[in-house]
């Protein structure tokens, strides 16, 4: 096998960060969480986290994006193979099930993080609600799907998932809420939505 | 789940998974369709910035002025913009 080169080294190391970073956050909240409890947990000196991440928040953010990352992933599957709303719901609440407790903490935390923080974390959701728009419309032309102020249905089922998230030891015996309710909200959300 | 990397617009920060993402569909450009023209050059600032804002209207039906503060914050580190 060829040596790593410097770039792949320096993703490599990236990466390690991103899934310390998104560990920590999930155990021990992301305003709460520093840099350095970082650096420590995976055995790097604490000046080399800004070599990759210049501020706390870019790391935040690279995190988020990760987050990004997988659910462009699942979506562009379910596209792919024009499974419908019901898939992108699914696709959607498979990768927040993957990254649930980081996900619980980010939710919890958003409205008192920095803006750029919060920015990228509604762009997400816009990406989400984007998905969601398109199979509605599908629906609603095969007249599965009444029609809907846009904004007011991405809110509602996007309120739907937080409030089970956020409340998640109210509602889930096991690790995951979306992983033991995700189905039941889907279905509710899909009779909602029916012609 | 195994995560595939892919390059982010480096204007909006748009994850460019397929080539019909980039900018004229090449896939060594630095930009998305959305920030780019139909010459594949990168749009003026404020328009980028005002579809940026759009889409958290759009969505999530946010205010436009806090839409606008949003965008400018999501833009401010971006390579094309940072250095503005």
């Amino acid at each position: 096998m060829l040596p790593a080169t410097r770039q792949e080294q320096k993703e490599a190391t990236r990466e390690r960060l991103v899934n310390a970073a998104m560990d920590l956050f999930a155990r021990g909240g992301i305003a709460q969480t520093t840099t350095a409890d970082i650096a420590k947990s995976i055995g790097m000196s604490h000046g080399n986290v800004f070599v990759h991440f210049p501020t706390r928040e870019d790391l935040v953010i690279a995190v988020i994006d990760e987050f990004g990352r997988r659910l462009a992933t699942e979506f562009r599957g379910a596209f792919e193979k024009e499974l419908g709303l019901r898939a992108v719901l699914r696709a959607h609440l498979r990768v927040l099930s993957e990254l649930e407790p980081f996900y619980a903490r980010l939710v919890t935390e958003a409205p008192l993080l920095p803006l750029k923080v919060r920015s990228t974390l509604l762009m997400l959701h816009a990406g989400v609600a984007r998905e969601i728009f398109i199979a509605l419309e599908k629906e609603r032309k095969a007249g599965r799907a009444r029609k809907f102020e846009k904004p007011m249905i991405f809110n509602t089922w996007i309120g739907l998932v937080h409030h089970y998230i956020v409340n998640r030891d109210l509602f889930a015996s096991g690790d995951s809420v979306m992983a033991e309710r995700g189905e039941s909200l889907i279905n509710h959300f899909m009779t909602l939505v029916k012609a | 789940m195994a995560s595939e990397k892919c390059p982010a617009c480096g204007s909006c920060g748009f994850p460019m998974e397929k080539p019909e993402d980039f900018a004229l569909g090449d896939t060594s450009r630095p930009y998305c369709r959305h920030c780019t023209d139909a010459r594949g050059e990168l749009l003026p600032y404020e328009q980028v910035l005002e579809t940026n804002a759009s889409y958290y209207e759009q969505s999530q039906g946010i205010k436009p002025d806090v839409a606008m503060r949003m965008a400018q914050a999501m833009l401010a580190d971006m390579p094309a913009w940072r250095d503005r």
